[in-house]
């Protein structure tokens, strides 16, 4: 009875004890605190994705920077290379107020960290932005402010196979009429085009190059252009009416393209650089792979959807100055080369596209010209919403449960909504 | 005497009653909380805006809730019809003797114990329309649909899902069914046989009636997980074609996970929470009342 009532004096207590704690856990704990200075001795993190050669040689970067700033120790945070796993790791962090100090953001999502208040605007340490491609400058732009350095870049093109098109299409009807005259030539080709269709991040890029050939542009506010328009109902007709694609690129991404093009079934494929490495892995397409910008309108290139990543820096970081010193690092035009041949992403910085480098890794030089026709995904805060709107319209189009133009005038007013952040 | 021991046993289980209030009453409650306000973490200005209803009301006005609600509820009806007739076939046969049976019935269950994300990640490539298992065999067989986009399509992308999802679930409902026949005495079928009762009114008369704690059980269980379907989903569609596989659970992760908003997602978390009240609530009334089945 005793050890009865001491119990019961204690529940109670421990109930608040249980709901404080509970309290405590959820509030955040934001306290952005003192700045040290670059020079002090300190520790900073750096998020990183995934496992790889990327990594491996970021972690090599690392090991350089702190041999050259021995007052800076980097920690590495390993993230999801996942972006919507990814998303939810980093505001996990951010409302626990356990952010890194520097983050490796795909180019898409600058704005929405931004917007969600998670990042340091750069505007006090001057960044210089006029040697970066413009596009890619703009993935760092919100509300008037810089966010964050272009760190490497990427750029969408059309794969070819030299053998089949000795000289590439001028203009996706010219795309279409070689793709046919090859597969009716060579009856083991099972496919004239392969691409991302499957309802994912990658079916925008791929769009882009459609919208190329048609002159749309992917205005959040205004999406529905017969522009835009026209270039959907070109990319669904390469499935239901020209047939050079096959309807399982409804289910593909860029793997799937890659295993496509690398099996030699294909005559044209849209697919961002790295496909031409691992082409050269394949005897039988030795010597046969072709990259260049997707044809646009009046015989000129079109649009080359740009990718990559922007390194940015946490609000409340209390080391700011020394993650800045870090990104600075990473952006010298020697780091910019290195990490090019060591991994075969491109460079940000457009000096690094020079003999140097190409005669360390020639294949550079055949991505140049591609990335003078980078485009942008929009650039919004809140793009994660505006993605899943245009990855339904694109997916609407590609099942055939629409026409193109209806697809798009249908998807107008709810990527309209997303961008302006009233949706969901 | 009485009055003190049932206070000790409201401090025996104070401990557990507790923890069920951290992990499911104060989630609950603060998505309640959530769901009358602005929390959009894209939008830190505005988090913690009361906005009243405007989140219900804008389910009800934005042209993904409802779609959603309608491929969740016909998902849940076709396939719990079809996971409980095979499955209640499954557990008779498993249920009478043979030789093996112990080997059978193992084998059998180990759908079940593949977590949903692999096995839905199999079905997925079986489904692939040029590499597939399901294409391929269609084909050596010489019948229809050997050329079918399987995600492509609507009913073809449903169709691959209730599959998918009848794989794994299909044993699960016999597993229960199974262990509610065995505690049903054999000798009043013996009883039956002597009255003259046939097969099926054996079954009808008897078995269905004594099997009925089970089945509602099995019932409850698979209605609601079926109701609450995501990962077959997330792994195999994503939703496509356009939205035309999205259910409420995975509306819900795109308003959680992807879009960061909380006020719209709890609404909707809300919603779900009432419907699946209301399904349980439904499921007991009915087997209350109804004796004859």
């Amino acid at each position: 009875v005793k050890a009865e009532r001491a119990l019961r004096r204690i529940t109670p207590g421990l109930t608040v004890a249980m709901a404080v704690v509970l309290v405590g856990a959820g509030a955040c704990s934001s306290s952005s605190g003192k700045q040290t200075s670059g020079s002090a001795k300190q520790t900073i993190s750096i998020t990183l994705q995934g496992l790889g050669a990327e990594t491996t040689e970021t972690e090599k970067q690392i090991k350089e920077f702190e041999a050259a700033n021995p007052n800076i120790t980097v920690n590495p945070v390993v993230l999801s290379p996942d972006a919507n796993t990814l998303n939810q790791q980093l505001s996990q962090r951010f409302v626990a107020g356990d952010q890194p100090d520097v983050i490796i953001s795909d180019v898409a999502f600058v704005a929405k960290y931004a917007q969600a208040g998670w990042l340091l605007p750069l505007d006090q340490f001057s960044p210089n932005t006029s040697d970066f491609f413009p596009a890619q400058v703009k993935t760092t732009q919100f509300n008037g402010h810089t966010y964050g350095m272009p760190w490497f870049s990427n750029a969408e093109g059309l794969y070819y196979r030299k053998d089949l098109v000795p000289t590439p299409p001028k203009s996706l009807a010219e795309l279409v009429s070689d793709a046919k005259a090859a597969m009716s030539k060579d009856s083991t080709l099972k496919e004239g085009l392969a691409f991302e269709g499957d309802k994912y991040e990658g079916s925008i890029t791929a769009f882009q190059a459609f919208e190329g050939t048609t002159g749309g542009t992917l205005d959040p506010a205004n999406i529905n252009t017969p522009a835009n328009q026209q270039a959907l109902q070109a990319e669904q007709d390469t499935i239901y009416k020209d047939k050079i694609a096959p309807t399982a690129v409804t289910g593909w991404q860029e793997q799937q393209v890659e295993n496509a093009w690398t099996s030699g079934q294909t005559v044209f494929a849209i697919n961002w650089p790295y496909m031409i490495a691992d082409s050269a892995k394949v005897a039988a397409l030795n010597g046969k792979v072709g990259f260049t910008t997707f044809p646009g309108q009046n015989g000129q290139p079109g649009a080359a959807s740009l990718g990559g990543d922007d390194l940015v820096i946490s609000k409340d970081s209390k080391h700011q100055a020394a993650a800045y010193k870090l990104i600075q690092f990473l952006d010298t035009p020697a780091q910019q080369i290195e990490r090019a041949v060591a991994t075969g992403d491109a460079p940000a910085l457009t000096s690094a596209f020079n003999q140097d480098l190409f005669s360390k890794a020639s294949y550079f030089s055949e991505l140049q010209p591609v990335f003078q026709h980078v485009v942008n995904r929009p650039v919004t805060g809140t793009y994660s919403a505006v993605s899943d709107a245009l990855q339904t319209m694109i997916s609407t189009a590609l099942s055939n449960q629409s026409s193109g133009a209806a697809a798009v005038s249908k998807a107008a007013s709810a990527v309209k909504s997303a961008a302006s952040g009233s949706g969901s | 005497l009485a009055a003190q021991d049932r206070r000790f046993g409201y401090i025996l289980v104070a401990p557990a009653l507790i923890v069920l209030l951290a992990i499911t009453a104060y989630p609950l409650g603060y998505n309640v909380w959530n769901s009358f306000q602005d929390h959009n973490l894209e939008n830190p200005a505005t988090i913690g805006k009361w906005v009243g209803f405007a989140k219900y009301s804008k389910l009800f006005s934005d042209n993904q809730f409802v779609p959603a609600l309608e491929h969740t509820v016909g998902f849940t009806v076709v396939s719990v019809a079809l996971e409980l007739v095979a499955g209640l076939a499954l557990a008779i046969a498993l249920d009478k003797e043979f030789r093996g049976r112990a080997v059978v019935r193992a084998a059998v269950f180990i759908p079940w114990a593949v977590p949903t994300i692999v096995s839905a990640q199999l079905w997925k490539s079986m489904f692939d329309p040029q590499a597939g298992f399901v294409n391929y065999t269609l084909q050596q067989l010489h019948l229809p649909l050997a050329h079918t986009t399987w995600l492509n399509e609507t009913w073809t992308a449903w169709t691959a899902l209730l599959i998918a999802d009848a794989w794994k679930n299909v044993p699960f409902m016999a597993i229960l069914l199974l262990a509610g026949l065995q505690v049903i005495p054999r000798d009043i079928y013996e009883a039956a046989r002597i009255d003259g009762a046939g097969p099926w009114q054996q079954f009808t008369r008897l078995t269905l009636p004594l099997l009925k704690p089970a089945l509602m059980v099995a019932l409850i269980f698979r209605t609601l997980s079926a109701f609450l379907i995501f990962d077959v989903i997330y792994i195999m569609t994503g939703g496509k074609p356009g939205t035309s596989t999205e259910t409420l659970a995975f509306l819900d992760y795109k308003s959680f996970i992807i879009n960061f908003d909380f006020g719209y997602g709890g609404a909707l978390s809300v919603m779900m929470v009432l419907m699946a009240l209301v399904i349980a609530a439904a499921y007991v009334r009915v087997f209350r009342t109804d004796t004859t089945l």
